[in-house]
């Protein structure tokens, strides 16, 4: 049954993940990675990672999703009748090609990589539950990994502060050569 | 669910290439953003599928979910921060599209 599930929800996340690079509306596109992050979060669940599937719903498809969707609506990209509509959607240089071809062929080495090797049975204990106790999650996250804790910590206030200098409205006049 | 770890592995690789697939060929900058958040996810799939390998039932494997967590943390940085210069890209000059920002170019 929930191997069952699992298989569903796999052809769903690919389906949708195919569905935002495939779609010409950027609202649409938006949607889209929404719900590859919807199956992807209930295949976390099914392999036993509560918290993380948590986390997945709470960051990314609650904050990092509406920030996307309010960027999409801010820039009014979502406009089917706007000039962006007419553009072309894909690049169709020869490189963009060519890098594309190599990662597909990159893509089929490490599947045959993976066909070929033997994994051992996993333990049925953990197939069944799955191993994120939430105590034992932040015991190790506050002890073993508190560096790694404390550089995200750091990232976050740069980024903070990158994004208010990056945000702020220029309040020198423009120069002449700034306008051209 | 008893699915091989193989099965995750795959999944994980259909979807990093989706993801390069978009990064590779798609001119709109916000869908070039929404695919490296693909690819991510894809990593983080990969990092589930190594620690259940790596787990028994008396000794969990945690790295796995701490890792995927780390991850997430630095996806929300970098839709933050990749917005944050759409908007003062579009501020500036009105556009998305990525093959017209070419000011650098030499």
């Amino acid at each position: 049954m929930a191997n069952a599930l699992f298989y569903i929800l796999s052809v769903g996340a690919i389906l949708a993940a195919a569905g935002v690079i495939a779609s010409r509306n950027p609202v649409m596109s938006v949607l889209s990675l929404l719900g590859s992050f919807f199956c992807i979060a209930v295949i976390y669940l099914l392999a036993g990672f509560q918290f993380l599937a948590a986390i997945q719903i709470l960051v990314y498809a609650g904050a990092i999703m509406v920030l996307f969707l309010f960027v999409v609506m801010l820039l009014n990209l979502g406009d089917p009748e706007g000039e962006a509509a007419r553009e072309p959607m894909f690049h169709h240089g020869r490189r963009a090609f060519l890098a594309m071809g190599t990662s597909v062929a990159i893509l089929v080495a490490g599947l045959v990589a993976v066909l070929n090797t033997s994994f051992p049975a996993i333990d049925p204990a953990v197939a069944e539950t799955g191993n994120d106790p939430v105590g034992q999650l932040a015991i190790a996250m506050f002890g073993r990994y508190s560096l790694p804790f404390e550089a995200a910590s750091v990232l976050l206030l740069a980024t903070t502060v990158g994004i208010m200098v990056l945000a702020k409205r220029q309040r020198t006049p423009r120069t002449q050569g700034e306008r051209a | 669910m008893t699915v091989p770890t193989e099965h995750l592995l795959i999944l994980a690789g259909i979807l990093f290439t989706i993801g390069v697939a978009g990064f590779f060929l798609r001119r709109n900058l916000i869908v070039v953003l929404m695919s490296i958040e693909l690819m991510l996810n894809a990593a983080n799939v990969t990092f589930i599928a190594g620690s259940r390998q790596h787990s028994t039932a008396g000794d969990l494997n945690l790295d796995g979910p701490i890792f995927a967590i780390f991850v997430i943390a630095v996806a929300a940085v970098e839709a933050a921060v990749g917005l944050a210069l759409v908007i003062a890209l579009f501020r500036r000059r009105q556009l998305v599209m990525l093959d017209q920002v070419n000011e650098l170019s030499g």
